[in-house]
């Protein structure tokens, strides 16, 4: 019995290390009197063995799946994948966290136990194999966030944001659950496979109601993603909450979220008729929807916080067009996007934060005649931005690129005249904010400060592979692929 | 010989680092570095034609190297005689404007940078025989255009630069799904992106459902890939977003945007919609040769009314450009023939007038024919600058196809070749050439006839560097205007061969 739980224990060692480092994390912060040089410290501390932790992710990735914990949890590459970009993801959200003002410096450390936590959640929610894991992660990943985004306690914007979204997240994570005792009625169990071997004996009332139970609890996920029509609380809380939060926001409880939603997706509806035509048809709706509305809406934005909040909901609408085609190819490409995605948001986010550190506000104004004051983040600004848009030679391309041809060797046309013209309303977006950049003018005072040499050499360093990976695609390509030979 | 293709591509990326990697303040240096590049570009591309094989319509030159294994993506390059001319037409007014830029103060570094890389891409565009490779270039060429248009531009630069960014982008993106379904007709085998291999008309009898409803592949990929190139040439009803971006775009990307860019969606056509889709285009040639017509007289109407010399010329691309649509809607030897010719000679001329406006401009720091108070904005400049003027009359006389000169050829050939098969649209579209001549010959006497204004009193006649390069271009559409078959001999093998193609359907 302890032979086999540290069987297990070898295995779930990236978890294991988040929760001793988001312990220690905790009793550090206690201890801590010397605010400033401390607190660096402190960061530094997590940064390292979240290093450490993807470290162990990158030798898990070949691995064949295993399930441990009585099934309740799958390490598979696919989870691994996810796990990396969420890693990725949060070390990027501490380091941001480290140099921005938005964080006020007595909260910084904070800011780090928080991350891991929902990084915890996060993982989670990825390695989910039953239904009782899935809602665990979602409200890991979840109570810790409604923390996060009313981080500026005393600022009014910060703590309805945390309101909004606790409510929201409250209110969802109930219909979730409430969709997740009827799968149980349903099928009699909470562990994914015997669910499943359930579904192919149902008839008619009863798969008509493990239907609906999958969107009910579907609530729960799109809720997390940000899916029309559940993203109403997006904009207020990504504008609400910190910058280091937002960025934060805009990829781990995403990729998590996604992960969570492929799972089920390609588990539980490939495999009776009647159920996959329902929800591929009810994901092509919701795919429409939510990129038309985040891109439509990210137009009339004035705060670039705000534009990247509305943009985001728009790339996760093309994102889950990959779960739309319910095989390998469509996953893979969600793969390649996300990673993708990850690198240009922290970019666009570690700039906005920077300039709106400077000028004390995030509206478009404080971009205007960027590319006289720092003309290398102005190109490397305006780069996220066309690459987000889709353009090449950036990677941003070929992450559509692969979303557009998995959703046409389908057939799916329609979806893809609709994806085609919202990557049309997005460029118009995206190139408002590069024309601002790099046609206005610099007025007032040019200040240099904010971009530190280290800030630069991230930002460049979080470049490079934006760049490459619009050329030289491959590789990214074949590891994703890998990832998602043992979904199912 | 075979790498020729891969120096011509990428030496102006080369020419584009070193130019960055010059400190800013040396801005001769900058000049001279372009200067180099676009020379030594120029010359490959003159060897390029001596070693030109005339006799065959394979590609030549060709190039082609794995890129994304698994996708069958691969570095595949190769000209045929109407890229050869697109070769060197690109080749030479990227050198005759990086002269032409020479006056260009405002961030010149950045300028000469975005020139270069522009012109690798159009290279890029003419070049590339693989799909997504085509892609990429036909993209990113957006990008520098996009920067060059909205910083140096005029006063409306950046409305100008966003909606021919946004327009361009819009036709593409269709483009782009007509792509990747070609990528999966053809079964993601090792030629699937392969643009050669997808023509003759494969896919006949394939059919798509979208929205509920069945079309034939042929037809609905077809469209969708005009509504790409359309935009780019432009035909009528896409072509607002040109006097925009010509008007505010500074001389030389003008030159550019006229003299190679609007070719690339012609050559779209020749190249891609005609040969991979041969029935719906035979089967639309009158829809195509109707809007041909509708851009030639409203083009040439709209072009009369302009007070701006600039953009009358632009509406006069649009013209012109309408007469290519109409060639290449006839789908016969002269038709064909005469529509490439005529983005060659459209190439020369109207470069030459953008060229010609640009001079004037920075004399004059206007362009109003009739200035909007009502006075006139020149007048009598024959008698105060003469060469100016006799450069001036070659180039707008080659623009309104007098014979003699380069224009006539091209179009001569055109209504030879779609007489036969158009022949109402024909003989309206001999209108168009007369309303061209009135246009032409109306800003002409305003501008160089008539009492001296006493605003161009103080203007220089054409410096020597001015001269220099305008002579080629001089020389061009005189000699092709006589003896068009150095031209025509490149091109035959080739267009016979999309001629031959285009007649079994």
């Amino acid at each position: 019995m302890i032979q086999q739980l540290f069987g297990y224990l070898s295995l779930y060692i990236p978890e294991v290390i988040c929760v001793i480092l988001m312990t220690t994390l905790l009793v550090a912060e206690s201890t801590v009197k010397d605010e400033n040089a401390s607190r660096g410290k402190i960061i530094g501390y997590a940064l390292a063995v979240l290093l450490v932790t993807l470290g162990f992710l990158f030798s898990n990735l070949g691995e064949a799946p295993e399930h441990i914990f009585h099934n309740a949890i799958t390490i598979d590459p696919f989870s691994t994948l996810i796990k990396i970009v969420m890693v990725v993801g949060t070390m990027g959200a501490i380091f941001l966290s480290y140099s921005s003002k938005d964080i006020y410096p007595n909260l910084k450390s904070e800011f780090s136990i928080m991350a891991v936590g929902v990084l915890i959640g996060g993982m989670l929610l990825a390695s989910a194999n039953n239904m009782l894991t899935l809602y665990l992660g979602i409200e890991t990943l979840s109570i810790l966030s409604y923390v996060m985004s009313s981080f500026k306690r005393d600022e009014a914007s910060s703590t309805e944001a945390g309101m909004k979204y606790a409510l929201y997240g409250g209110l969802s994570a109930g219909v979730a659950l409430y969709g997740i005792s009827h799968l149980y009625g349903a099928l009699g169990s909470i562990q994914f496979v015997e669910m499943v071997a359930k579904l192919p004996s149902l008839q008619g009332t009863s798969l008509a109601i493990v239907l609906v139970s999958f969107v009910l609890f579907f609530v729960g996920i799109g809720y997390k993603i940000s899916l029309f029509p559940f993203h109403m609380w997006t904009p207020d809380v990504y504008q609400g909450s910190p910058i280091p939060v937002t960025a934060f926001f805009a990829i781990v409880p995403k990729m998590a979220g996604l992960a969570a939603l492929i799972r089920i997706s390609m588990i539980f509806f490939s495999e009776v008729q009647v159920l996959t035509v329902s929800w591929v048809g009810l994901m092509i709706v919701i795919s429409a929807m939510t990129m038309t509305v985040g891109n439509v809406t990210a137009i009339g934005q004035n705060s670039v916080k705000r534009l990247l909040a509305f943009s985001s909901i728009g790339h996760v609408g093309l994102m889950i067009l990959g779960v739309v085609v319910l095989n390998d190819v469509g996953i893979r490409a969600i793969l390649f996007y996300g990673i993708v995605y990850m690198f240009m948001t922290l970019i666009a986010f570690y700039i906005t934060s920077h300039l709106s550190d400077m000028y004390g506000t995030d509206s478009y104004d404080v971009f205007r005649g960027l590319i006289y004051k720092h003309p290398v983040m102005a190109i490397i600004m305006a780069a996220v931005l066309f690459s987000l848009a889709g353009m090449p030679p950036f990677s941003g391309f070929i992450a559509k690129f692969n979303i557009f041809s998995v959703v046409i060797e389908k057939k799916l046309y329609g979806i893809a005249i609709v994806a085609a013209i919202n990557s049309v309303i997005s460029l118009y977006y995206y190139v408002k904010l590069a024309k601002t950049m790099i046609f206005g003018q610099a007025d007032g005072e040019v200040k240099v400060a904010g971009f530190t040499p280290m800030n630069q050499a991230v930002i460049i360093g979080l470049f490079i592979p934006v760049l490459f990976l619009g050329i030289f695609w491959e590789k990214v390509m074949v590891i994703s692929g890998n990832a998602v030979i043992y979904i199912k | 010989m075979n790498g020729i293709l891969n120096w011509i591509l990428w030496l102006p990326i080369i020419g584009m680092v070193a130019v960055i990697l010059t400190p800013k303040a040396k801005d001769n240096v900058i000049r001279l570095l372009t200067l180099v590049t676009t020379s030594i570009t120029l010359v490959l591309s003159v060897l390029l034609y001596l070693k030109f094989d005339t006799t065959t319509a394979a590609m030549q030159f060709v190039v082609k190297v794995p890129w994304i294994e698994q996708f069958h993506i691969n570095y595949f390059l190769g000209i045929d005689g109407i890229t050869m001319l697109m070769t060197f037409l690109n080749a030479l007014l990227f050198f005759i404007c990086t002269l032409s830029s020479w006056t260009v103060e405002k961030n010149v570094k950045a300028y000469f940078s975005l020139l270069l890389m522009l012109q690798s891409t159009v290279f890029g565009v003419f070049f590339a025989l693989d799909f997504f490779l085509f892609y990429v270039y036909w993209e990113v060429m957006l990008l520098p255009m996009f920067f060059l248009i909205g910083i140096w531009g005029g006063e409306n630069r950046e409305y100008a630069a966003i909606k021919f960014f946004l327009y361009t982008f819009f036709g593409s993106i269709f483009m782009l799904v007509g792509i990747i379904a070609l990528y999966y007709a053809t079964g993601k085998g090792p030629d699937s992106f392969n643009i050669l291999a997808h023509q003759g008309g494969k896919f006949i009898n394939e059919t798509v459902t979208i929205f509920g409803h069945n079309f034939s592949f042929e037809h609905i990929f077809f469209w969708f890939m005009f509504l790409g190139f359309a935009i780019k040439v432009p035909v009528f009803p896409f072509h607002t977003w040109l006097p925009h971006a010509h008007v505010q775009a500074p001389t030389a990307v003008s030159v550019i945007l006229a003299g190679v860019l609007l070719k690339m969606g012609t050559y779209g056509f020749l190249r891609i919609a005609f040969p991979i889709f041969p029935q719906a285009a035979v089967q639309s040639s009158t829809i195509i040769a109707v809007l041909g017509l509708i851009s030639v007289i409203y083009g040439a109407f709209c072009a009369m009314a302009q007070d701006d010399v600039k953009k009358l010329v632009a509406y006069s691309s649009v013209s012109h450009m309408g007469f290519v649509m109409l060639g290449l809607s006839a789908m016969t030897t002269q038709g064909m023939n005469g529509a490439v010719l005529q983005m060659f000679n459209h190439g020369t001329s109207t470069a030459m007038m953008f060229l010609l406006i640009g001079i004037l401009y920075e004399r004059s720091h206007h362009r109003w024919i009739m200035k909007p108070d009502g006075s006139k904005g020149y007048g009598g400049l024959s008698t105060k600058l003469p060469k100016y003027t006799t450069v001036f009359i070659i180039g707008m006389f080659a623009s309104l196809g007098l014979p003699g000169l380069s224009g006539f050829i091209s179009e001569a050939l055109i209504f030879l070749g779609i007489y036969q098969k158009f022949t109402t649209i024909t003989i309206i579209a001999v209108v168009g050439l007369l309303i061209g001549a009135a246009y032409l010959l109306w800003m002409f006497k305003r501008m160089f006839f008539g009492e001296v204004n006493p605003e161009i009193e103080d203007y220089d006649d054409m410096n020597a560097r001015e001269v220099f390069y305008m002579l080629p271009l001089c020389i061009a559409v005189i000699v092709f205007g006589i003896f068009p078959s150095p031209l025509l001999n490149v091109m035959k093998a080739s267009v016979g061969q999309l001629v031959d193609l285009m007649a079994k359907f």
